[in-house]
């Protein structure tokens, strides 16, 4: 298992490695002057190569790209250009933002998707195998965007049960993060987005968890347990479920590539202040460093995810060993 | 063959040659296919749109345009950096410091602007406007300015070196269920100030006013945008304001008065204090301007360049010393610089770089207060009601909506009372529809503008350029594009700007025959094909 470790940990840093020279050279190759947002041409020359200098825009590109280089295997992210703003702060910020609304939609989203899989695969060929596949592809298939205007016109506009932006109400006093976070009004403001995500990777897990089911319905062991008496619930649930369940881990690892990087359009109609319209916005106004960081930090999430969904395998099948033959 | 017929088909061909030859040197090239640049839709929907309607209206002189839209950065690297394109449609909003005439007449038509990262990005060179942009920025009265800005209008519009298309409006919305007050301001529409301090909200007294973007900092001495600007106004105060017309009032400048030409004494106010208590003193206005030019704030640079020395003569008289007469100093700096605490402020720079300090809890002496700021989702301001002209309502909510549809309909749900900012028009036709919103547009010196680089053919023929000014769409910008928010343009500075305004400048009618005339007289031909030719 540590060598396991040492092998993935290792493997990782050569990835966000090749992830860092890219995002340098693909920044670098945007069209425009990045200084042009932040030194006004009316400075004089002096104070043009003033600011040039405090970003380090003035020095060749290969020392420029070592500088960069270190800052961010070191985690020391600048400043932005825009806000002048430690990087490392507004980043802060937004990721728990959105990692707040990934996390609670991908987990709707596994943990219906899962459910529903397993009743599928129980009830083969029924009404609900049907219609939940459906249904699962539909909402696959729409845009996201789609999904949360269809959702914001029912629940927000026609029934005004639910808010339609933000993240608290507007107004609301300013009683720090983790107040914010614990109240009934927060919880209200993630329903929508939530259920937008949830619907959007559904289909996913559903489909996975079932045909895993379905392969795994057809064991020998699920055979002998049916055939020792034990309820079908137990069966299902306690025996066949399990195992069936590496395939969904794996690919919730994909899905939360995905997620990731998808969440501009979600926050976009939820007025949600996280990653990806910052992102979008650091990208077009070629603020580096934000930019810059902001994609490695999306990288970093990423290998670390997959990381530990390959080291729960171990802990859903106990057959599974890291580092034996 | 004898001789007479040989003599005879040398002679023939020997014409027949001589005619070839001159018809080919009476052959003229076609008038170059020329780009017109502008930003994408997803900054602007409008201009892309405005951009293919000229395009279209050129055909009809038998040139052709091809509308070019890019990434509106990358736009102002090509035209206003590296001058590097042939046309360029480019939208100037109605800001504050553009009321003053200087900057649409010299700013954007001196020939000492044609400059990397200047205004003048056209390339324009003409002795006539540069004496009169010169001389309107030197004379500090009002009536003797007034001739040289109305001819330097003239001269422009007869030389064309860019051509106004429209006057746009400011598209805005609010809920008069919930506000009330509101003063529609020059350039802000009932986003402004003026509304800002008169509006009275109900319910917690509280306005809620929407925005597409969050603000990047709330620096005064670092601030480049009107998006910081707007905020900042109200917690920051001026020496003076512009009033809702756009003209110089007095504010924390209880009085001016020009000494001379060249020397201005303010008298402060002995009732400000700052939002910790503190009182606001003369010195703190000596040291705000010392401290933005130390400091080389980017956005008043170029006219604190022009200050001399900043005196106390006494405890409540600041004396501001030029080295040259300036007239646009009193509106662009006098009344759009913020006048800053001397005891915050001296810290900052001792602990770093202050055109990067973020500044989120600023202490200033504006009419509100910051309470907090969520980044990315709402800024609170409270009422300052220790001010000498404290605001009617109890504070603003400025609340981040991601998109202009959300905030659109964030108005029409009652979550949001006013936009901060400009809707599309579209969106303004969706809301009048909607109960207990007054959606519409509001006057503003804004213009869409359609700029020429005079350096490069056909764009340096005068004559070229005035033809084009006879086909440009005006009408179906105004109202397809614009949807009526907008009324044709002509002279370089809006008929809002009345004080200003050359009004004996009309809109040129939309008469193809007149442009081909122009043309024609100019020199220049059509071939069988309709292509528009060079002039010999």
């Amino acid at each position: 298992m540590t060598l396991y470790l040492a092998r993935r940990t290792m493997s990782s840093l050569i990835t966000l490695l090749g992830v860092a020279v890219i995002l340098f050279v693909l920044f670098r190759m945007m069209p425009g002057d990045p200084t042009a947002q932040v030194i006004s041409p009316a400075l004089d020359q002096a104070a043009q190569a003033r600011l040039k200098h405090a970003f380090g825009l003035d020095l060749p590109l290969w020392q420029q790209f070592f500088i960069y280089l270190k800052n961010m295997l070191t985690l020391q992210w600048g400043q932005s250009f825009t806000t002048g703003q430690s990087v490392a702060a507004l980043l802060g910020h937004w990721l728990l933002n959105t990692m707040l609304l990934m996390s609670a939609g991908l987990v709707l989203a596994v943990v219906i998707g899962v459910v529903l899989g397993i009743l599928m695969a129980a009830r083969r060929g029924g009404v609900l195998d049907h219609v939940a596949t459906v249904a699962g592809l539909v909402f696959q298939a729409a845009p996201p965007f789609v999904i949360a205007i269809v959702l914001l016109i029912a629940f927000s506009y026609k029934l005004e049960l639910l808010p339609s932006s933000g993240m608290v109400a507007a107004g609301t006093d300013d009683a720090g993060t983790w107040a914010m976070l614990t109240s009934a009004d927060f919880l209200k403001h993630l329903i929508l987005p939530t259920i937008t995500i949830g619907a959007v990777y559904v289909a996913t897990p559903m489909l996975v968890m079932r045909d895993s089911m379905l392969e795994v319905l057809g064991s020998d062991f699920v055979e002998f347990a049916r055939a020792k008496g034990l309820r079908p619930s137990r069966v299902l649930f306690g025996h066949a479920a399990r195992n069936a369940l590496l395939a969904v881990v794996t690919v919730s690892s994909l899905i939360l590539g995905f997620a990731i990087g998808g969440q501009i359009v979600i926050e976009t109609v939820f007025s949600w202040p996280g990653m990806g319209k910052a992102m979008v916005d650091a990208a077009l106004q070629h603020d580096y460093p934000v930019a810059q960081a902001a994609f490695f930090l999306m990288a970093v999430v990423v290998i670390v995810m997959n990381l530990l969904t390959d080291l729960s395998y171990s802990l859903l099948d106990p057959r599974i060993r890291f580092g034996t033959t | 063959m004898d001789r007479r017929g040989f003599v005879t088909g040398a002679a023939a061909l020997a014409a027949a040659a001589v005619g070839g030859l001159a018809r080919g040197q009476s052959q003229r090239a076609p008038v170059a296919r020329r780009s017109l640049l502008t930003c994408t839709a997803q900054f602007d929907p409008a201009r892309p749109e405005i951009a293919r309607l000229v395009a279209q209206a050129c055909k009809s002189i038998g040139w052709e345009v091809q509308a070019n839209p890019m990434d509106y950065n990358q736009g102002i690297q090509k035209v206003i950096m590296e001058h590097d394109f042939e046309m360029y449609l480019v939208y100037f909003p109605g800001t504050s410091i553009r009321i003053d005439p200087d900057f649409f007449i010299r700013g954007v038509h001196d020939s000492s602007e044609d400059k990397r990262g200047g205004f003048n990005w056209m390339g324009y060179h003409s002795p006539q406007v540069d004496a009169l942009a010169t001389a309107q920025a030197r004379l500090m009265k009002v009536g003797e300015r007034h001739k040289p800005v109305v001819d330097a209008q003239s001269a422009i519009f007869a030389d064309q070196p860019g051509t106004v298309l429209v006057y746009s409006q400011m598209t805005m919305a609010h809920r008069s269920d919930k506000l009330s007050g509101l003063v529609p301001q020059l350039g802000e529409g009932i986003g402004g100030f003026w509304s800002d301090i008169n509006m009275r909200a109900t319910g917690d007294g509280y306005s809620r006013s929407g925005a597409n973007a969050d603000v990047k900092h709330l620096n005064p001495i670092a601030v480049v945008d009107s998006t910081e600007f707007a905020e900042l106004s109200i917690l920051y105060d001026r020496l003076l304001r512009l009033d809702p017309s756009g003209k110089p009032v007095p504010w924390a400048a209880s009085a001016m008065k020009f000494v001379d030409d060249k020397t201005i004494d303010l008298t402060i106010r002995s009732d400000m204090h700052w939002h910790d208590g503190k009182p606001v003193t003369a010195d703190d206005v000596k040291f705000s301007f010392d401290y933005h030019k130390q400091w080389k704030a980017p956005f008043f640079l170029t006219a604190l360049n022009n200050v001399a020395s900043v005196e106390l003569p006494d405890a409540h008289t600041v004396r501001i010393k030029l080295d040259n007469p300036s007239a646009p100093f009193v509106s662009n700096v006098l009344a759009t610089m913020f006048i800053v605490p001397r005891h915050i402020w001296e810290g900052v720079a001792a602990s770093g770089d202050p055109l990067r300090f973020a500044n989120e809890k600023p202490v200033g002496s504006g009419p509100f207060k910051l309470d907090y700021w969520r980044r990315g989702s709402e800024l609170k301001m409270s009422a300052f009601k220790a001010h000498f002209n404290a605001p009617k309502c109890a504070g603003i909510i400025r609340i981040v909506y991601g998109s202009q549809d959300a905030l659109a309909t964030a108005i029409a749900n009652g979550e949001c009372d006013r936009t901060r900012y400009v809707l599309t028009p579209a969106l303004v036709d969706r809301l009048k529809t909607v109960k207990n919103v007054v959606a519409k547009g509001y006057p503003s010196h804004g213009l869409y503008h359609l700029s020429y680089n005079n350096r490069i053919k056909p764009f340096d023929d005068p004559a070229f350029r005035q033809a084009l000014n006879f086909i440009m769409p005006r009408q179906m910008i105004s109202q397809l594009v614009l949807l009526g928010y907008a009324d044709p343009g002509a002279s370089i500075i809006s008929p809002t700007n009345d004080a200003w305004h050359n009004s004996a400048i009309k809109v040129p009618p939309e008469n193809v025959k007149m442009a081909r005339d122009l043309l024609s007289k100019a020199g220049y031909s059509w071939d069988a094909q309709g292509r528009l030719l060079s002039r010999a």
